[in-house]
């Protein structure tokens, strides 16, 4: 009897908040309580709630108060909930198909298999919304799959997507298929994956890649990447490479290695371009070496 | 300009890499990269953002380096200008059965109050940013503790949280976009809460 008393009191507040500022993206008094009562539907059956939701999505509401019915739509254990999931993001353009791509995500399951046709007939904010939704549903193979076929932007956005979920596995076979690449040496980075790094920054056939993968070391960092960044530092042997070993370093945040290379150097130049990259790294042995320079000692 | 931009964005991509688990070094150097790209952040001309770009990331794993010894151990301790409330979010002996334990169930309840309650003070705060990333960092921590507590609709939930947080985390967002998205996270965090309210009322009175 409680859940009838609220289903009622949900329904009346829908209706009775007059749609007329309907489309408009200003949150008024109207769109305040629409939007507490869609909230409260969380609690009402699903039998009771998705009638309800659904009249607030065909009806003439606002863009805020349609996506906050299709949240509710994204938590709701019922078939017919994803058949409207799956109408919003087929049918529908602009935020609220964005908006129900991502509720596809969150809702995981079976409507999940239709997010690649909607990738391959949406444009690139869809696409990208699609993306989104296969990191929110922890997908990586789906993403990998269109990694495997896409070009240009939508390549990298789904070698990013890869990255950021941690899939190692999925961007070596690309960088096997598909070749080097810049997004893909940053794949590497941010994946944590410092073989592949490694590798690459050994490789001088593209001086631009391999300087992409010394720097990508020192977002790995740790001593291991410290150590090797100097040993390339030290045996370069041309100023990109160089400079790309100090970039490596300051991202790592690696002071140390730092100091070791301005006190065994003998180049005042090389010395003025150390101690600006000590500085950038915030070191607090860099006020003592400023002071020592002022005073010519070093 | 330009070249402490290409810093920046090196910085940046420094703390994309997704991982909960990190050598101890990593995640003191995180934390000191992120008050270096915050820093720099501050500085740089503000450049049209419409949509959260997969990128914004490293601010996610900037942010999960400093939880990563709070998943260690078990328990996290927030800030006290966050929360001083000691929050259990894993179970070592979960129960054999599919349910989500009730520790875990708590602290994300805790979690949602405390993020509505955050996104409502963010407003004309100047920490604004780092606010949001502490947020982040909650949120990170629930999402890999919803993955061991047999929750993966709350992990997908926490996980779709997260590119919100990073596009309000921007700091060139226009103030009504900003507006926008902190209302709809705060729905989100409300239909959550009340959700998980119900149903831990709903087992209480069918036990």
């Amino acid at each position: 009897m409680k859940t009838l008393a609220k289903t009622i009191l949900i329904t009346l507040a829908l209706i009775f908040a007059a749609p007329g500022l309907a489309q408009s993206d200003d949150r008024d008094s109207n769109d305040e309580l629409k939007l507490a009562a869609i909230e409260a539907l969380i609690t009402a059956p699903a039998d009771k709630a998705l009638p309800l939701v659904s009249k607030v999505l065909a009806g003439n509401h606002s863009t805020e108060v349609k996506e906050a019915a299709l949240f509710i739509l994204s938590q709701i254990d019922k078939p017919e909930a994803q058949t409207t999931l799956l109408k919003f993001a087929t049918e529908e353009s602009g935020e609220l198909q964005l908006e129900a791509i991502r509720m596809i995500g969150i809702r995981g399951g079976d409507g999940m298999s239709n997010l690649k046709s909607i990738y391959d007939s949406g444009d690139s904010d869809a696409r990208e919304a699609v993306l989104e939704a296969f990191m929110i549903a922890g997908d990586k193979n789906s993403v990998f799959e269109i990694a495997k076929t896409a070009e240009g932007d939508d390549f990298e956005e789904a070698v990013e997507m890869l990255a950021v979920m941690g899939a190692r596995d999925e961007l070596r076979q690309l960088r096997s298929a598909r070749g080097t690449s810049e997004a893909l040496i940053e794949a590497c980075a941010i994946s944590g994956d410092l073989e592949c790094l490694r590798e690459l920054a050994a490789d001088d056939s593209d001086i631009d890649l391999q300087v992409d993968a010394i720097e990508g070391m020192g977002i790995i960092g740790g001593d291991e990447v410290n150590a090797a960044l100097v040993e390339i530092y030290k045996s370069a042997s041309n100023e990109d490479i160089r400079e790309a070993a100090l970039d490596g370093l300051m991202i790592s945040g690696d002071d140390k290695g730092l100091l070791e290379l301005y006190r065994s150097s003998n180049d005042s130049s090389e010395k003025k371009e150390l101690l600006e990259y000590l500085v950038m790294t915030g070191s607090d042995e860099v006020w003592s070496i400023i002071d020592s320079a002022l005073d010519g000692d070093e | 300009m330009n070249e402490q931009d290409d810093k920046l964005d090196d910085l940046v991509a420094a703390h994309k890499a997704e991982t909960h688990e990190a050598p101890v070094h990593l995640k003191q150097q995180w934390h000191a990269a992120i008050d270096q790209a915050a820093a720099l952040e501050r500085g740089r001309a503000p450049a049209p953002r419409e949509r959260w770009h997969p990128g914004s990331f490293f601010w996610g794993m900037a942010v999960s380096a400093a939880i990563a010894v709070s998943v260690a151990i078990g328990v996290f301790v927030s800030d006290d200008a966050i929360d001083n409330t000691p929050v259990p979010y894993l179970v070592e002996n979960p129960a054999p059965s599919d349910a989500i334990p009730v520790a875990y169930t708590r602290g994300l309840q805790q979690h949602f109050r405390s993020s509505r309650q955050q996104l409502a003070d963010l407003d004309g705060n100047e920490d604004a940013a780092m606010l949001v990333l502490r947020l982040v960092e909650q949120n990170r921590l629930f999402e890999a503790a919803a993955d061991k507590n047999n929750a993966p609709q709350l992990a997908r939930v926490l996980r779709a949280f997260e590119p919100i947080l990073l596009r309000l985390a921007a700091t060139d967002i226009a103030p009504e976009d900003a507006e926008a998205l902190r209302a709809q996270l705060s729905f989100e965090l409300n239909v959550m809460l009340t959700k998980l309210a119900k149903e831990s009322s709903d087992e209480t009175h069918s036990t």
